[in-house]
């Protein structure tokens, strides 16, 4: 049997698209969009990886795997997320945190830090400028916000263990890093 | 859930709900609009956070495979492609395969067909019930996307790295697929029929 296979191309000429027309596309699941989401966040979504697993080849298969299963849910992004940037970022950022999780259960933290050399060169020269423009940020917040908020997202702990650890109430937590976050997002110059 | 996220949605972003936690919330913003925006913003304040750390360079793509891809990998290696060049790999997947009964058991009690893709050294292996499709492509330098050209329409299924000058992709299915198809940047790269 024979037949003609109907496979969209893309154009061998075409402007680059801009976030939105990318985010528009995706969401329509037009496969020339995956493509260049890939390419236009692949330094972002392996570093977000890379931050948490602290290993190259661990980092590489999670954005790889965290972007298949996005792209293969049928209702996974939708315009109405915001960005398509901030939504794979998170994605692959939680995708990062479940495995590091599940590892985690295999090897405490203290061994991990202790026996894993960085990978990265550039960490050594970068890191202390620019890991500050983080640490900066965070130092401005009030510390009620800014402990919770950093055992949130370096030490990567669940509200109730945060609210065990700073033995305040769970509602006060939640609602510190809620208001932390926003804070440090305006800060930091987020938008959605 | 049926109440709005309010808070949760920082924490959503965080990634630091329990699972139980993080899919009534996913229940909750399949409808609700608002709910979507607040955890927009949230999502955008978590990736400035990350941009703010440092911007590393990635590597070039992963050589490890998951359990189940290898171990039918190997099975597929040595069936198509029993080359020199590929020993060393073939007993290291090998070593795979005896960790991964599961695999060997479906790829060894389904009977299984080849079909080679036209206009490239690529070749899918396939169980005859449409359960798992495996596809080897010799001589590339870039991911391949294996695409299911199906009802007018084309199905992105997986992207085969290459690793040396070989690109492995193992694909468990659910139905028998008649057509598939190789792309590189958007382009048909091969076809291949499949009879079952």
């Amino acid at each position: 049997m024979v037949s003609v296979l109907a496979v969209e191309r893309l154009p061998s000429m075409r402007a680059v698209p801009s976030d939105e027309a990318l985010a528009a596309a995706f969401a329509a699941k037009e496969r020339w969009a995956f493509d260049e989401a890939f390419t236009r966040f692949r330094t972002l979504l392996y570093s977000t990886a890379y931050h948490v697993l602290e290993n190259a080849e661990d980092a590489q298969d999670c954005v790889q795997d965290a972007l298949a299963r996005v792209w293969r849910s049928p209702d996974a992004y939708a315009r109405s997320r915001g960005a398509l940037r901030s939504f794979l970022t998170v994605c692959v950022r939680n995708e990062a945190i479940t495995r590091l999780r599940a590892k985690m259960r295999r090897r405490r933290m203290e061994e991990r830090v202790a026996t894993q050399p960085h990978e990265h060169a550039e960490l050594g020269v970068v890191d202390v400028i620019e890991r500050d423009r983080l640490r900066a940020a965070l130092r401005a917040l009030p510390e009620d916000q800014r402990r919770p908020l950093e055992l949130a997202y370096f030490h990567y702990k669940t509200h109730v263990e945060i609210a065990q650890e700073l033995n305040e109430p769970l509602g006060t937590i939640k609602s510190r890093i809620a208001l932390g976050l926003r804070k440090l997002g305006a800060a930091l110059g987020a938008n959605p | 859930m049926t109440d709005h996220l309010g808070e949760l949605a920082a924490l959503y972003a965080l990634g630091i709900l329990d699972p139980d936690e993080r899919q009534s919330a996913e229940a909750h913003l399949a409808h609700c609009d608002a709910c979507r925006r607040l955890l927009a913003q949230a999502e955008a304040d978590v990736t400035a956070m990350v941009a703010a750390q440092p911007q590393l360079k990635p590597p070039a793509p992963p050589v490890r495979w998951n359990l189940r891809a290898l171990a039918v990998a190997a099975a597929i290696v040595v069936a198509l492609l029993p080359s020199g060049y590929l020993l060393e790999e073939n007993l290291a997947m090998h070593r795979t395969m005896l960790a991964d009964s599961a695999a060997i058991d479906r790829v060894m009690s389904t009977p299984h067909r080849t079909a080679a893709f036209s206009g490239t050294d690529a070749h899918v292996m396939y169980g005859k019930d449409g359960s798992w499709y495996v596809i080897v492509v010799r001589g590339v330098a870039a991911p391949l996307h294996v695409m299911w050209p199906h009802d007018g329409t084309s199905t992105m299924l997986g992207t085969a790295v290459p690793h040396g000058d070989v690109a492995l992709l193992y694909l468990p299915q659910s139905h028998r697929m008649q057509q598939l198809a190789l792309e590189v940047n958007g382009h048909v790269v091969g076809q291949a029929q499949l009879v079952f």
